[in-house]
Protein backbone atom coordinates (compact mmCIF):
# COMPACT_ATOMS: atom_id res chain seq x y z
CA UNK A 1 0.00 0.00 0.00
CA UNK A 2 2.93 2.39 0.97
CA UNK A 3 4.43 1.30 -2.42
CA UNK A 4 1.12 2.65 -4.28
CA UNK A 5 1.27 6.21 -2.85
CA UNK A 6 5.25 6.93 -3.60
CA UNK A 7 4.35 5.62 -6.98
CA UNK A 8 1.35 7.74 -7.56
CA UNK A 9 3.26 10.73 -7.00
CA UNK A 10 6.37 9.53 -9.39
CA UNK A 11 3.74 7.60 -12.50
CA UNK A 12 1.95 9.47 -14.13
CA UNK A 13 -0.33 6.43 -15.06
CA UNK A 14 -1.37 5.57 -11.65
CA UNK A 15 -2.08 9.30 -11.37
CA UNK A 16 -4.11 9.40 -13.99
CA UNK A 17 -6.60 6.23 -12.74
CA UNK A 18 -7.21 7.59 -9.84
CA UNK A 19 -8.29 10.99 -11.49
CA UNK A 20 -10.45 8.63 -13.94
CA UNK A 21 -11.99 6.69 -10.73
CA UNK A 22 -12.96 9.98 -9.43
CA UNK A 23 -14.30 11.79 -12.65
CA UNK A 24 -16.75 8.89 -13.42
CA UNK A 25 -17.96 8.67 -9.83
CA UNK A 26 -19.12 11.86 -10.26
CA UNK A 27 -21.22 11.28 -12.99
CA UNK A 28 -21.89 7.87 -11.51
CA UNK A 29 -23.30 9.15 -8.41
CA UNK A 30 -25.71 11.62 -10.22
CA UNK A 31 -27.00 9.65 -13.16
CA UNK A 32 -27.11 6.02 -11.56
CA UNK A 33 -29.18 7.85 -8.77
CA UNK A 34 -31.43 8.59 -11.86
CA UNK A 35 -31.19 4.83 -13.39
CA UNK A 36 -32.42 3.60 -10.08
CA UNK A 37 -35.20 5.98 -9.16
CA UNK A 38 -36.47 5.47 -13.21
CA UNK A 39 -36.03 1.77 -13.21
CA UNK A 40 -34.04 0.97 -15.85
CA UNK A 41 -31.36 -0.35 -14.57
CA UNK A 42 -31.97 -3.56 -17.61
CA UNK A 43 -31.59 -0.36 -20.13
CA UNK A 44 -28.95 0.57 -19.11
CA UNK A 45 -26.87 -2.70 -19.30
CA UNK A 46 -28.15 -3.24 -22.32
CA UNK A 47 -26.33 0.13 -24.10
CA UNK A 48 -23.26 -0.71 -22.11
CA UNK A 49 -22.99 -3.79 -23.62
CA UNK A 50 -24.37 -2.32 -26.91
CA UNK A 51 -20.43 -0.38 -26.58
CA UNK A 52 -18.58 -3.11 -27.39
CA UNK A 53 -20.24 -2.89 -31.05
CA UNK A 54 -18.67 0.89 -31.26
CA UNK A 55 -15.44 0.53 -29.52
CA UNK A 56 -14.67 -2.31 -32.21
CA UNK A 57 -15.61 -1.11 -35.08
CA UNK A 58 -13.83 2.34 -34.27
CA UNK A 59 -10.87 0.57 -33.60
CA UNK A 60 -11.42 -1.15 -36.62
CA UNK A 61 -11.17 1.53 -39.06
CA UNK A 62 -8.32 3.09 -37.32
CA UNK A 63 -6.16 0.69 -37.26
CA UNK A 64 -7.14 -0.89 -41.35
CA UNK A 65 -7.86 2.85 -42.62
CA UNK A 66 -4.91 4.49 -40.66
CA UNK A 67 -7.61 6.75 -39.29
CA UNK A 68 -5.31 7.52 -36.33
CA UNK A 69 -7.87 10.57 -35.34
CA UNK A 70 -10.30 7.93 -34.50
CA UNK A 71 -10.11 6.31 -31.08
CA UNK A 72 -12.21 4.08 -29.69
CA UNK A 73 -13.90 6.07 -27.02
CA UNK A 74 -15.50 8.18 -29.73
CA UNK A 75 -17.00 5.00 -31.02
CA UNK A 76 -18.31 4.16 -28.06
CA UNK A 77 -19.78 7.42 -27.48
CA UNK A 78 -21.54 7.37 -30.67
CA UNK A 79 -22.88 3.76 -30.58
CA UNK A 80 -23.93 4.60 -26.65
CA UNK A 81 -25.93 7.74 -27.81
CA UNK A 82 -27.45 5.82 -30.93
CA UNK A 83 -28.57 2.28 -29.01
CA UNK A 84 -29.77 4.81 -26.29
CA UNK A 85 -32.56 6.81 -28.30
CA UNK A 86 -33.17 3.48 -30.59
CA UNK A 87 -33.49 1.62 -26.72
CA UNK A 88 -35.98 4.75 -25.67
CA UNK A 89 -37.97 5.21 -28.10
CA UNK A 90 -38.63 1.49 -28.77
CA UNK A 91 -39.42 1.51 -24.78
CA UNK A 92 -41.59 4.66 -25.43
CA UNK A 93 -43.54 3.16 -28.26
CA UNK A 94 -44.06 -0.51 -27.74
CA UNK A 95 -44.75 -0.86 -24.39
CA UNK A 96 -44.80 -5.10 -24.68
CA UNK A 97 -42.09 -6.81 -25.10
CA UNK A 98 -39.16 -4.33 -24.86
CA UNK A 99 -37.33 -6.86 -23.01
CA UNK A 100 -37.32 -8.82 -25.41
CA UNK A 101 -36.34 -6.28 -28.18
CA UNK A 102 -33.55 -4.71 -25.92
CA UNK A 103 -32.15 -8.37 -25.17
CA UNK A 104 -31.99 -8.61 -28.86
CA UNK A 105 -29.97 -4.97 -29.44
CA UNK A 106 -27.63 -6.21 -26.37
CA UNK A 107 -26.75 -9.03 -27.95
CA UNK A 108 -26.47 -7.75 -31.74
CA UNK A 109 -24.15 -4.91 -30.66
CA UNK A 110 -21.59 -7.47 -28.73
CA UNK A 111 -21.66 -9.24 -31.64
CA UNK A 112 -20.92 -6.65 -33.66
CA UNK A 113 -17.70 -5.62 -31.58
CA UNK A 114 -16.99 -8.87 -31.54
CA UNK A 115 -16.65 -8.98 -35.36
CA UNK A 116 -15.12 -5.85 -35.43
CA UNK A 117 -12.35 -6.89 -32.96
CA UNK A 118 -11.49 -10.25 -34.73
CA UNK A 119 -10.90 -8.66 -38.07
CA UNK A 120 -8.84 -6.37 -36.61
CA UNK A 121 -5.18 -6.55 -36.89
CA UNK A 122 -3.09 -6.95 -34.07
CA UNK A 123 -3.32 -8.32 -30.55
CA UNK A 124 -6.86 -9.45 -29.37
CA UNK A 125 -6.28 -8.27 -25.63
CA UNK A 126 -8.02 -4.99 -27.13
CA UNK A 127 -11.06 -7.44 -26.04
CA UNK A 128 -10.10 -8.37 -22.15
CA UNK A 129 -9.85 -4.75 -21.74
CA UNK A 130 -13.00 -3.47 -22.79
CA UNK A 131 -14.38 -6.18 -21.20
CA UNK A 132 -12.89 -5.92 -17.74
CA UNK A 133 -11.68 -2.63 -18.03
CA UNK A 134 -8.12 -1.53 -17.40
CA UNK A 135 -8.41 1.99 -15.74
CA UNK A 136 -4.33 2.16 -15.45
CA UNK A 137 -4.63 2.59 -19.50
CA UNK A 138 -6.73 5.56 -19.38
CA UNK A 139 -4.44 8.78 -21.32
CA UNK A 140 -4.70 11.99 -20.40
CA UNK A 141 -6.47 12.30 -23.48
CA UNK A 142 -9.15 10.04 -22.36
CA UNK A 143 -9.03 12.18 -19.06
CA UNK A 144 -10.05 15.33 -20.53
CA UNK A 145 -12.56 13.52 -22.95
CA UNK A 146 -13.98 11.94 -19.32
CA UNK A 147 -13.82 15.66 -17.49
CA UNK A 148 -16.05 17.25 -20.27
CA UNK A 149 -18.48 14.52 -20.43
CA UNK A 150 -18.40 15.02 -16.70
CA UNK A 151 -19.45 19.10 -16.87
CA UNK A 152 -22.07 18.27 -19.95
CA UNK A 153 -23.72 15.76 -17.25
CA UNK A 154 -23.60 17.94 -14.48
CA UNK A 155 -24.69 21.08 -16.46
CA UNK A 156 -28.14 19.28 -17.71
CA UNK A 157 -28.62 17.86 -14.26
CA UNK A 158 -28.48 21.41 -12.76
CA UNK A 159 -30.94 22.50 -15.53
CA UNK A 160 -33.56 19.84 -15.57
CA UNK A 161 -32.75 18.12 -11.84
CA UNK A 162 -36.62 19.21 -10.52
CA UNK A 163 -38.12 17.84 -14.03
CA UNK A 164 -36.10 14.71 -14.04
CA UNK A 165 -37.22 13.96 -10.39
CA UNK A 166 -41.04 14.85 -11.32
CA UNK A 167 -40.96 12.67 -14.11
CA UNK A 168 -39.11 9.47 -12.09
CA UNK A 169 -41.72 10.18 -9.08
CA UNK A 170 -44.65 10.55 -11.40
CA UNK A 171 -44.88 10.55 -15.44
CA UNK A 172 -48.33 10.70 -15.62
CA UNK A 173 -48.72 13.70 -13.09
CA UNK A 174 -45.62 15.09 -14.59
CA UNK A 175 -47.42 15.44 -18.19
CA UNK A 176 -50.47 16.73 -16.76
CA UNK A 177 -48.53 19.79 -15.66
CA UNK A 178 -47.02 20.12 -19.41
CA UNK A 179 -43.71 18.03 -19.50
CA UNK A 180 -42.74 16.13 -22.30
CA UNK A 181 -42.16 12.87 -20.61
CA UNK A 182 -41.15 11.43 -23.74
CA UNK A 183 -37.78 13.67 -23.59
CA UNK A 184 -36.58 13.87 -20.29
CA UNK A 185 -36.81 10.01 -20.50
CA UNK A 186 -34.18 10.18 -23.28
CA UNK A 187 -32.12 12.71 -22.15
CA UNK A 188 -32.18 10.51 -18.74
CA UNK A 189 -31.43 7.48 -21.29
CA UNK A 190 -28.86 9.53 -23.64
CA UNK A 191 -26.93 10.70 -19.87
CA UNK A 192 -27.10 7.11 -19.13
CA UNK A 193 -25.30 6.31 -22.18
CA UNK A 194 -22.62 8.93 -21.60
CA UNK A 195 -21.56 7.98 -18.55
CA UNK A 196 -21.77 4.11 -19.29
CA UNK A 197 -18.90 5.22 -22.05
CA UNK A 198 -16.89 7.05 -18.61
CA UNK A 199 -16.99 4.25 -16.71
CA UNK A 200 -16.24 1.02 -19.42
CA UNK A 201 -12.69 2.57 -19.12
CA UNK A 202 -12.37 1.70 -15.32
CA UNK A 203 -14.49 -1.28 -15.02
CA UNK A 204 -15.30 -2.44 -18.41
CA UNK A 205 -18.58 -3.07 -20.38
CA UNK A 206 -19.42 -6.27 -18.48
CA UNK A 207 -19.09 -4.57 -14.58
CA UNK A 208 -20.34 -1.27 -15.56
CA UNK A 209 -23.72 -1.88 -14.27
CA UNK A 210 -22.35 -2.66 -11.02
CA UNK A 211 -20.52 0.27 -10.80
CA UNK A 212 -23.55 2.67 -11.79
CA UNK A 213 -26.12 0.74 -9.07
CA UNK A 214 -24.28 -0.23 -6.01
CA UNK A 215 -23.18 2.79 -4.95
CA UNK A 216 -26.94 4.79 -5.31
CA UNK A 217 -28.34 1.47 -3.74
CA UNK A 218 -25.91 1.95 -0.70
CA UNK A 219 -27.37 5.67 -0.76
CA UNK A 220 -30.78 4.51 -0.74
CA UNK A 221 -30.40 2.92 2.63
CA UNK A 222 -28.68 5.42 4.26
CA UNK A 223 -30.43 8.40 2.83
CA UNK A 224 -34.01 9.33 1.34
CA UNK A 225 -33.27 12.39 -0.04
CA UNK A 226 -32.49 12.51 -3.69
CA UNK A 227 -29.71 14.81 -3.48
CA UNK A 228 -27.87 13.15 -0.13
CA UNK A 229 -28.15 9.79 -2.06
CA UNK A 230 -26.52 11.33 -5.00
CA UNK A 231 -23.44 13.07 -3.00
CA UNK A 232 -23.04 9.78 -0.77
CA UNK A 233 -23.09 7.62 -4.07
CA UNK A 234 -20.35 10.12 -5.87
CA UNK A 235 -18.16 9.66 -2.79
CA UNK A 236 -18.32 6.01 -2.54
CA UNK A 237 -17.80 5.63 -5.88
CA UNK A 238 -14.72 7.20 -5.55
CA UNK A 239 -13.61 5.15 -2.53
CA UNK A 240 -14.37 1.90 -4.53
CA UNK A 241 -12.16 3.22 -7.50
CA UNK A 242 -9.65 4.39 -5.34
CA UNK A 243 -9.91 1.66 -2.68
CA UNK A 244 -10.06 -1.26 -5.21
CA UNK A 245 -6.75 0.56 -7.55
CA UNK A 246 -4.70 0.51 -4.06
CA UNK A 247 -5.60 -3.39 -3.29
CA UNK A 248 -5.26 -4.23 -6.57
CA UNK A 249 -1.87 -2.41 -7.18
CA UNK A 250 0.73 -4.61 -5.46
CA UNK A 251 -0.62 -8.01 -5.74
CA UNK A 252 -1.24 -6.99 -9.27
CA UNK A 253 -4.65 -8.49 -9.84
CA UNK A 254 -7.30 -6.98 -12.12
CA UNK A 255 -8.85 -3.35 -10.16
CA UNK A 256 -11.85 -3.16 -12.21
CA UNK A 257 -13.01 -6.46 -10.44
CA UNK A 258 -11.47 -5.88 -7.32
CA UNK A 259 -13.48 -2.73 -7.36
CA UNK A 260 -16.94 -4.39 -7.89
CA UNK A 261 -16.09 -6.83 -4.96
CA UNK A 262 -15.47 -4.33 -2.91
CA UNK A 263 -18.98 -2.47 -3.67
CA UNK A 264 -20.78 -5.54 -3.82
CA UNK A 265 -19.40 -6.70 -0.30
CA UNK A 266 -19.95 -2.92 1.01
CA UNK A 267 -23.40 -3.27 -0.44
CA UNK A 268 -24.66 -6.39 1.24
CA UNK A 269 -22.85 -5.71 4.62
CA UNK A 270 -25.51 -2.58 4.57
CA UNK A 271 -28.38 -4.57 3.49
CA UNK A 272 -27.81 -6.94 6.50
CA UNK A 273 -26.56 -4.20 9.23
CA UNK A 274 -30.24 -2.89 7.93
CA UNK A 275 -32.16 -6.47 8.36
CA UNK A 276 -30.51 -6.73 11.78
CA UNK A 277 -31.41 -3.48 13.29
CA UNK A 278 -34.89 -3.49 11.81
CA UNK A 279 -35.13 -7.33 13.58
CA UNK A 280 -33.61 -5.30 16.61
CA UNK A 281 -36.56 -2.76 16.72
CA UNK A 282 -39.12 -5.61 15.78
CA UNK A 283 -38.05 -7.77 18.77
CA UNK A 284 -38.09 -4.29 21.23
CA UNK A 285 -42.06 -3.83 20.30
CA UNK A 286 -42.40 -7.32 20.86
CA UNK B 1 -71.70 26.06 -23.72
CA UNK B 2 -73.80 27.56 -21.27
CA UNK B 3 -71.79 30.20 -18.81
CA UNK B 4 -72.18 28.39 -15.69
CA UNK B 5 -71.16 25.06 -16.52
CA UNK B 6 -67.07 24.79 -16.73
CA UNK B 7 -66.76 21.09 -18.66
CA UNK B 8 -68.71 19.95 -21.47
CA UNK B 9 -68.06 16.42 -22.99
CA UNK B 10 -70.48 16.57 -26.60
CA UNK B 11 -70.86 13.31 -28.35
CA UNK B 12 -67.52 11.77 -27.08
CA UNK B 13 -66.45 8.49 -28.03
CA UNK B 14 -63.24 6.63 -27.03
CA UNK B 15 -61.49 3.56 -28.31
CA UNK B 16 -57.78 2.42 -27.32
CA UNK B 17 -58.12 -0.54 -30.22
CA UNK B 18 -60.56 0.11 -33.18
CA UNK B 19 -62.47 -2.77 -31.72
CA UNK B 20 -62.88 -2.27 -28.05
CA UNK B 21 -64.78 1.10 -27.43
CA UNK B 22 -64.00 1.90 -23.92
CA UNK B 23 -66.82 5.26 -24.19
CA UNK B 24 -69.99 5.28 -26.23
CA UNK B 25 -71.29 8.77 -27.16
CA UNK B 26 -70.56 10.55 -23.91
CA UNK B 27 -72.68 13.66 -23.29
CA UNK B 28 -72.91 16.00 -19.87
CA UNK B 29 -71.73 18.83 -18.20
CA UNK B 30 -70.70 20.01 -15.34
CA UNK B 31 -71.59 23.54 -13.36
CA UNK B 32 -68.89 25.67 -11.73
CA UNK B 33 -69.05 24.81 -7.36
CA UNK B 34 -70.00 21.15 -8.86
CA UNK B 35 -68.78 18.09 -6.20
CA UNK B 36 -69.51 15.53 -8.92
CA UNK B 37 -68.69 11.88 -8.02
CA UNK B 38 -68.39 9.36 -11.65
CA UNK B 39 -69.05 5.57 -10.12
CA UNK B 40 -68.90 2.44 -12.39
CA UNK B 41 -67.48 -1.14 -12.43
CA UNK B 42 -63.66 -1.45 -13.17
CA UNK B 43 -63.22 -1.04 -16.39
CA UNK B 44 -66.40 0.47 -17.46
CA UNK B 45 -64.16 3.88 -18.55
CA UNK B 46 -64.21 6.25 -15.08
CA UNK B 47 -60.19 6.83 -15.62
CA UNK B 48 -60.48 6.84 -19.20
CA UNK B 49 -62.75 9.99 -18.38
CA UNK B 50 -60.42 11.63 -16.04
CA UNK B 51 -57.59 11.04 -18.17
CA UNK B 52 -60.01 12.76 -21.52
CA UNK B 53 -60.31 15.43 -19.08
CA UNK B 54 -56.94 15.81 -18.26
CA UNK B 55 -55.87 16.18 -22.08
CA UNK B 56 -53.30 12.36 -21.20
CA UNK B 57 -55.63 10.97 -24.48
CA UNK B 58 -57.78 12.30 -27.25
CA UNK B 59 -60.94 11.26 -27.86
CA UNK B 60 -61.89 9.07 -31.05
CA UNK B 61 -64.39 11.33 -32.07
CA UNK B 62 -66.45 14.18 -30.07
CA UNK B 63 -65.12 17.35 -28.11
CA UNK B 64 -64.12 18.12 -24.67
CA UNK B 65 -64.18 21.83 -23.44
CA UNK B 66 -62.94 22.63 -19.62
CA UNK B 67 -63.75 26.85 -19.55
CA UNK B 68 -64.17 26.75 -23.44
CA UNK B 69 -60.94 25.43 -23.87
CA UNK B 70 -59.33 22.19 -25.14
CA UNK B 71 -58.39 20.36 -22.89
CA UNK B 72 -53.97 20.31 -23.31
CA UNK B 73 -54.44 24.35 -23.59
CA UNK B 74 -55.84 24.25 -20.20
CA UNK B 75 -53.87 22.28 -17.48
CA UNK B 76 -52.92 24.84 -15.10
CA UNK B 77 -56.23 25.01 -14.64
CA UNK B 78 -56.66 21.46 -13.45
CA UNK B 79 -55.65 19.76 -10.57
CA UNK B 80 -54.96 16.17 -10.44
CA UNK B 81 -54.43 13.25 -7.83
CA UNK B 82 -53.75 10.08 -9.89
CA UNK B 83 -54.83 6.43 -7.86
CA UNK B 84 -52.59 5.98 -4.61
CA UNK B 85 -51.31 2.57 -5.81
CA UNK B 86 -49.13 4.12 -8.50
CA UNK B 87 -46.29 5.32 -6.52
CA UNK B 88 -43.33 3.75 -4.84
CA UNK B 89 -43.95 4.66 -1.46
CA UNK B 90 -40.00 4.43 -0.53
CA UNK B 91 -38.92 7.46 -3.40
CA UNK B 92 -36.66 9.58 -1.33
CA UNK B 93 -38.31 13.19 -1.31
CA UNK B 94 -39.15 15.25 1.09
CA UNK B 95 -42.87 16.01 1.53
CA UNK B 96 -42.64 19.61 0.21
CA UNK B 97 -40.30 18.59 -3.01
CA UNK B 98 -43.55 16.26 -3.29
CA UNK B 99 -45.87 19.52 -3.24
CA UNK B 100 -43.96 21.50 -5.31
CA UNK B 101 -44.01 19.34 -8.23
CA UNK B 102 -47.62 20.65 -8.76
CA UNK B 103 -45.90 23.91 -10.34
CA UNK B 104 -43.38 22.57 -12.63
CA UNK B 105 -43.98 24.04 -16.45
CA UNK B 106 -42.29 24.25 -19.35
CA UNK B 107 -41.02 27.46 -18.57
CA UNK B 108 -39.48 26.92 -15.47
CA UNK B 109 -35.82 25.96 -15.30
CA UNK B 110 -32.56 25.73 -12.95
CA UNK B 111 -34.74 23.59 -10.59
CA UNK B 112 -34.89 26.51 -8.15
CA UNK B 113 -38.83 27.83 -6.74
CA UNK B 114 -39.35 31.29 -5.80
CA UNK B 115 -40.51 31.99 -2.43
CA UNK B 116 -44.05 32.45 -3.25
CA UNK B 117 -44.26 29.04 -4.98
CA UNK B 118 -43.00 27.46 -1.44
CA UNK B 119 -45.49 29.50 -0.09
CA UNK B 120 -48.38 28.15 -1.99
CA UNK B 121 -46.79 24.69 -1.18
CA UNK B 122 -46.72 25.19 2.82
CA UNK B 123 -50.66 26.58 2.45
CA UNK B 124 -51.38 23.53 0.69
CA UNK B 125 -50.05 21.39 3.45
CA UNK B 126 -51.52 23.25 6.13
CA UNK B 127 -55.34 23.11 4.08
CA UNK B 128 -54.78 19.24 4.18
CA UNK B 129 -53.65 18.97 7.41
CA UNK B 130 -50.04 18.02 6.89
CA UNK B 131 -48.33 21.93 8.35
CA UNK B 132 -45.50 20.80 9.54
CA UNK B 133 -44.64 17.43 7.90
CA UNK B 134 -42.96 19.59 4.80
CA UNK B 135 -39.72 18.55 6.23
CA UNK B 136 -40.71 14.98 6.60
CA UNK B 137 -39.50 12.30 4.45
CA UNK B 138 -42.53 11.16 1.88
CA UNK B 139 -41.91 7.35 2.52
CA UNK B 140 -41.72 7.60 6.17
CA UNK B 141 -45.94 9.20 5.98
CA UNK B 142 -48.73 6.74 6.34
CA UNK B 143 -51.01 6.08 3.76
CA UNK B 144 -53.85 8.50 4.32
CA UNK B 145 -50.67 11.66 5.20
CA UNK B 146 -49.01 10.33 1.77
CA UNK B 147 -52.60 10.79 0.02
CA UNK B 148 -53.08 13.98 1.23
CA UNK B 149 -49.60 15.01 0.22
CA UNK B 150 -50.96 14.04 -3.43
CA UNK B 151 -53.66 16.82 -2.93
CA UNK B 152 -51.59 19.21 -1.52
CA UNK B 153 -49.87 18.56 -4.72
CA UNK B 154 -52.65 19.22 -6.81
CA UNK B 155 -54.08 22.46 -5.35
CA UNK B 156 -50.84 23.97 -4.90
CA UNK B 157 -50.91 25.45 -8.25
CA UNK B 158 -54.25 26.91 -7.20
CA UNK B 159 -56.27 25.08 -10.01
CA UNK B 160 -60.01 25.55 -10.13
CA UNK B 161 -61.35 22.44 -11.10
CA UNK B 162 -60.15 19.11 -8.66
CA UNK B 163 -59.65 15.63 -9.81
CA UNK B 164 -59.28 12.70 -7.80
CA UNK B 165 -59.11 9.28 -8.83
CA UNK B 166 -59.99 7.11 -6.51
CA UNK B 167 -59.08 8.79 -3.20
CA UNK B 168 -60.10 6.74 -0.59
CA UNK B 169 -59.55 3.47 -2.06
CA UNK B 170 -56.46 2.79 0.98
CA UNK B 171 -58.47 4.60 3.25
CA UNK B 172 -60.29 3.12 5.78
CA UNK B 173 -64.80 4.41 7.01
CA UNK B 174 -63.29 6.92 9.03
CA UNK B 175 -60.16 8.61 7.04
CA UNK B 176 -62.94 8.63 4.41
CA UNK B 177 -65.31 10.28 6.30
CA UNK B 178 -62.02 12.98 7.05
CA UNK B 179 -61.26 13.21 3.22
CA UNK B 180 -64.59 14.05 2.66
CA UNK B 181 -65.08 16.60 4.80
CA UNK B 182 -61.93 17.98 3.70
CA UNK B 183 -63.41 17.78 0.21
CA UNK B 184 -66.37 19.55 0.82
CA UNK B 185 -64.59 22.15 2.33
CA UNK B 186 -62.26 22.50 -0.46
CA UNK B 187 -65.34 22.36 -2.92
CA UNK B 188 -66.29 26.04 -1.78
CA UNK B 189 -63.25 27.06 -3.66
CA UNK B 190 -62.88 24.35 -6.75
CA UNK B 191 -65.24 22.20 -8.35
CA UNK B 192 -64.39 18.73 -7.67
CA UNK B 193 -65.15 15.69 -9.36
CA UNK B 194 -63.92 12.12 -8.10
CA UNK B 195 -63.93 8.44 -9.00
CA UNK B 196 -64.90 6.00 -7.07
CA UNK B 197 -65.17 2.24 -7.52
CA UNK B 198 -68.23 1.99 -5.11
CA UNK B 199 -71.25 1.78 -7.33
CA UNK B 200 -73.92 2.03 -4.26
CA UNK B 201 -73.50 4.40 -1.93
CA UNK B 202 -71.57 7.84 -1.94
CA UNK B 203 -70.66 10.84 0.24
CA UNK B 204 -73.27 12.71 1.45
CA UNK B 205 -71.47 15.89 0.02
CA UNK B 206 -71.47 14.90 -3.08
CA UNK B 207 -73.74 16.33 -5.15
CA UNK B 208 -73.89 15.30 -8.50
CA UNK B 209 -73.59 11.07 -9.64
CA UNK B 210 -71.84 10.37 -12.67
CA UNK B 211 -72.56 6.46 -13.81
CA UNK B 212 -70.18 5.22 -16.32
CA UNK B 213 -70.50 1.81 -18.12
CA UNK B 214 -69.36 2.12 -21.65
CA UNK B 215 -71.81 4.80 -21.90
CA UNK B 216 -72.60 7.52 -19.00
CA UNK B 217 -76.18 8.22 -17.10
CA UNK B 218 -76.43 10.90 -14.12
CA UNK B 219 -77.99 9.93 -11.54
CA UNK B 220 -79.71 11.49 -8.03
CA UNK B 221 -78.77 10.17 -4.54
CA UNK B 222 -81.01 10.17 -1.60
CA UNK B 223 -80.70 9.64 2.05
CA UNK B 224 -79.93 5.82 3.08
CA UNK B 225 -83.27 4.86 4.90
CA UNK B 226 -83.04 1.40 6.41
CA UNK B 227 -82.00 0.98 9.69
CA UNK B 228 -78.82 -1.79 8.75
CA UNK B 229 -77.80 0.43 5.96
CA UNK B 230 -77.46 2.83 8.17
CA UNK B 231 -75.75 1.62 10.74
CA UNK B 232 -73.19 -0.18 8.03
CA UNK B 233 -72.28 2.96 5.92
CA UNK B 234 -72.95 5.97 8.82
CA UNK B 235 -75.38 9.01 8.38
CA UNK B 236 -72.15 10.31 6.00
CA UNK B 237 -73.36 8.44 2.94
CA UNK B 238 -76.02 8.70 0.18
CA UNK B 239 -77.45 5.50 -1.67
CA UNK B 240 -77.18 6.42 -5.63
CA UNK B 241 -80.07 5.78 -7.16
CA UNK B 242 -79.25 3.81 -10.14
CA UNK B 243 -83.26 3.63 -11.07
CA UNK B 244 -83.44 7.34 -11.79
CA UNK B 245 -81.79 9.29 -14.65
CA UNK B 246 -81.41 13.20 -14.34
CA UNK B 247 -80.83 15.70 -17.61
CA UNK B 248 -77.40 15.75 -19.15
CA UNK B 249 -77.10 18.97 -17.26
CA UNK B 250 -76.62 17.16 -14.28
CA UNK B 251 -78.33 17.29 -11.07
CA UNK B 252 -78.13 19.42 -7.85
CA UNK B 253 -79.24 17.41 -4.61
CA UNK B 254 -80.73 18.89 -1.90
CA UNK B 255 -80.35 17.41 1.10
CA UNK B 256 -83.31 18.04 3.46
Amino acid sequence: MSSFLTDLLELPFLFNAVLAGVLCSIAGGIVGTFVVLRRITYIAAAIAHCILGGLGAARYLSVVYGLEWLRPIYGAILTALLSALIIGIISLRAKEREDTVISALWAVGMAAGVLFIFKTPGYGEDLMSYLFGNILMVSSQDLWLIGILDIILLVITTIFYRQIIAVCFDEEFARTRGLSVEFYYLLVLCMTALTVVLMVSAVGIIMVIAMLTLPVAIGCKLFKRVSKIMISATGLGIFFNVFGLMASYEPNLPSGALTIIIAGLTYFATVLFFMFKKTKIRNKIN
Amino acid sequence: MSEESILKFSNVNFAYEAERTILENINFEIPRGDFACIVGPNGGGKTTILKLILGLIKPVNGTIEIFGKKPDEIREKVGYVPQFSKFDSGFPVSVLDVVLMGCLSKSFWWGRHSKKQIEMALTALDDVGLGGFEHNSFADLSGGQRQRAMIARAIMAEPELLLLDEPTASVDVKGTEQLYNMFAEMNKKFTIIIVSHDIGFVSAHVKTVICVRKTLQIHPVSELTGESLQKLYGPEVHIVRHDHRCSEKGHVCHHS
